[in-house]
């Protein structure tokens, strides 16, 4: 039982406004698409659960059962996955034990440089509830508190078995098209900075413009600005500039480009 | 295992000083706050202990008092050297031996956070490893973790409503 | 007219090829390390993967145009390289205007990373042309040596030459020693290991690629089926004696790939400084020796 993969809890999903404000490449619903994009998006949801790049955020414990899981052992480049350096070319971002507050910052840094579909799974008990560590000052209990978690694997520690398992039942997901949890960040991304500030305080924000992207992109839905993110413009205008000054990153000179 | 005789005859210059063996390599040794500064540059100066290894602290909250270990180690003797000071809890001040052993500014610096103990001329008292942290030195034992993790996060739900259905058909985990 | 369908087929079978040089690189490591390797579609799933991202992050229009230049220099080579069938332009173009365009990309790359500000992104172009510039000495060396012999700079005139002569006027059989020393540079050129210091994923995390997301990803991985079979061939070319049919010449391509994906897999990863020192000792002093002896002839 300590192995099987848990469906995330998640909130129950607010209506959601495909197309946003009217801005950007809207994002149709599966009933309005064509018959050719419906073709399209079957072939690469094909291909995107074949081909899958690995970020492990291994600063917990448990880094010990990845390497059995990616090399001769178990070989997962048999279904295609693939580790990745840097999180820019990664689809999945894979987070092994527990993240202090200090690693949860770098792990949403982390996470809002991935560029979408992009994926997000748990890896051990301190993912879920804190696990061992729940009773303490520095660590936090639940990851899809601040970033949409795809899948959770429970158990202290969880076998290269269970990590395939998981694997698998992601690909079966992104092949059916279910594995749309980004979207969600994007959606209700009130809810995820509102839980980011709890922990790292009012003045919390990252380089990254999620309200921009979700308006650009076309997931701008009725949770995406809120009574937190009106903390974010307050805080000094432009978002960017404040945390540049305590995270230099490039994502400041990017733009958004469809 | 006893006392090395160098390190006795050092010891025995000093006032109000006890020391005894606490395992292979290791002696203990207890000394009034006020010369633990004199120890240590003893130490340092006659017999090689120049590896501050760590300063570590305890909490006696019932006796009001922090422990303060200092743990030096001399590649001369091959010997590790833990001196116990207590302090009281209140106002929890100490004198820095920064000026004796340089990285000891990190140690402190770190206790002074977790612990709230101030040392006196210490390089810097500034927040260290913890961040966003606006409470009281956590590692304190009057410091509730158990309220402060109730108060900031929430916890799973642990009966979802996947699970009950489960166990409306006669599973889950408690069957 | 001819021409034109040259343009458009000669880089579609280049890329094609090149997809089958990328998934033999990945079952032969695969097999070394006693592992599966990817199924058969994995580069073109990879590929399509990466285009049909949903979100893109650019730096710029230097950065978008670092991937014109990236596939433009490599499409453009391909239509230079004499390939059986096709004419292109090998017959206009020459050896010295196919090594210029081949370093096109290299420097479309440090264009683009020059405009994004992550530092493994500099380190990484910094290595990278620094590794240009330890196997550029050979490869020079090696290509001197072999228009001298063949008397010729055009490449069609120089497979012609080998083709008629059969086997033992190949250049691998008439200049040895520069051939070995060529294919040391050729090694350096697929920028695997040991020389891979410009990619050093757990060093540098992928050098120039690091702020490569999405699309640009997917056209970097196009450019490295380009790159295996270019540089494949250039060596069939010049060493090989080129391609009589299509079976013969991929057979020849893909042995020059396989020996420098077999090699690779042994290897950890040299300093920089290393390579660029072992560069320019050994496959340099083995081709200039080579040079002697072609010029003494």
């Amino acid at each position: 039982m300590t192995d099987k993969p848990l469906k995330s809890h998640v909130r129950p999903p607010q209506d959601t406004m495909p197309g946003g404000a009217g801005q950007g490449c809207p994002a149709p619903d599966a009933q309005t698409r064509s018959i050719w994009r419906r073709i399209m998006d079957d072939f690469a949801d094909h291909c995107r659960a074949r081909s899958l790049f690995v970020l492990h955020y291994c600063t917990g414990c448990g880094a010990i059962e990845l390497p059995p899981t990616i090399t001769s052992r178990f070989d997962m480049e048999r279904v295609g996955i693939t580790p990745m350096v840097t999180p820019r070319q990664a689809d999945i971002l894979l987070i092994t034990g527990y993240l202090s507050l200090k690693t949860l910052k770098r792990v949403i840094l982390s996470y809002e440089q991935m560029q979408g579909p992009k994926y997000v799974l748990g890896f051990g008990s301190c993912t879920i509830n804190g696990g061992m560590y729940w009773n303490s000052y520095a660590t936090m209990k639940r990851l899809d508190q601040y970033i949409p978690t795809d899948l959770f694997i429970a158990g202290c520690m969880p076998r290269p078995e269970a990590v395939q398992q998981v694997l698998l039942k992601l690909i079966e997901d992104i092949d059916a098209g279910r594995a749309n949890a980004w979207q969600d960040y994007y959606r209700n991304y009130d809810f995820y900075l509102g839980n980011q500030q709890r922990l790292f305080g009012a003045g919390w924000n990252t380089p990254t413009d999620v309200i921009g992207e979700a308006r650009h992109y076309g997931y701008y839905g009725p949770g995406t600005e809120g009574e937190h993110t009106r903390l974010l413009a307050e805080g000094g205008g432009s978002a960017a500039r404040l945390a540049h000054a305590e995270y230099p990153s490039t994502a400041l000179t990017g733009r958004i480009k469809s | 295992m006893s006392i090395p005789a160098r390190l006795n005859e050092v010891l025995n210059e000093l006032p109000a000083i006890q020391a005894r063996p606490a395992g292979a390599r290791r002696v203990r040794v207890d000394v009034a706050p006020q010369g633990l500064p004199a120890l240590l540059e003893l130490l340092k100066g006659r017999l090689g202990f120049i590896h501050l290894s760590a300063i570590s602290c305890v909490d006696w909250i019932e006796d009001g008092q922090f422990e303060l270990v200092y743990h030096v180690w001399s590649h001369e003797m091959k010997l590790l050297v833990s001196c116990h000071v207590r302090i009281a809890r209140e106002p929890g001040v100490y004198v820095s031996v920064h000026d004796i052993h340089e990285p000891a500014g990190f140690f402190e610096r770190d206790i002074h956070e977790m612990f709230g103990v101030h040392f006196d001329g210490a390089p810097s008292m500034e927040k260290f490893i913890l961040t966003s942290w606006e409470g009281p030195p956590p590692m304190r034992k009057d410091f509730n973790t158990r309220k402060h993790v109730e108060e900031t996060f929430e916890w799973v739900d642990y009966r979802p409503d996947w699970l009950k259905d489960i166990e409306r058909k006669g599973g889950g985990i408690e069957s | 007219m001819r021409l034109l369908a040259d343009i458009v087929l000669m880089p579609l079978i280049a890329f094609i090829t090149g997809l089958f040089l990328v998934l033999m690189y990945r079952r032969v490591r695969a097999k070394i390390e006693r592992r599966v390797g990817p199924p058969f579609f994995q580069p073109v799933y990879d590929i399509v993967k990466l285009f049909a991202k949903k979100t893109q992050i650019s730096h710029g229009v230097m950065h978008d145009l670092s991937i014109v230049l990236l596939l433009g220099g490599y499409i453009t080579a391909e239509i230079f390289l004499p390939v059986p069938g096709f004419k292109g332009l090998a017959e206009e173009g020459d050896l010295l205007t196919l090594i210029y365009i081949m370093m096109v990309p290299m420097l479309g790359l440090a264009l683009g990373v020059g405009s994004c500000a992550n530092p493994n992104g500099s380190i990484g172009i910094s290595r990278a042309l620094t590794a240009m510039l330890a196997y550029d000495v050979p490869l020079a060396v090696a290509i001197i040596g072999a228009t001298m012999t063949y008397g010729t700079t055009n490449l069609v005139e120089i497979v012609r030459i080998q083709q008629e002569g059969g086997m033992a006027t190949w250049g691998i059989a008439t200049m040895p020693l520069l051939a070995i020393g060529g294919y040391l540079a050729v090694h350096g050129m697929f920028g695997k290991e040991p020389f891979e210091i410009y990619i050093a994923p757990a060093e540098i995390a992928t050098g120039p690629m690091v702020e490569m997301s999405g699309k640009y990803m997917g056209a970097l991985f196009i450019m490295q089926c380009f790159q295996l079979y270019t540089i494949g061939v250039l060596y069939v070319t010049l060493f090989l004696g080129g391609g009589e049919n299509w079976p013969l010449f991929l057979i020849k391509v893909a042995a020059v790939v396989f020996i420098s994906v077999a090699v690779t897999n042994v290897y950890g990863r040299y300093r920089t400084d290393k390579v660029v020192r072992w560069m320019w000792k050994w496959p340099t002093g083995i081709a200039l020796l080579g040079l002697a002896l072609v010029m003494a002839k």
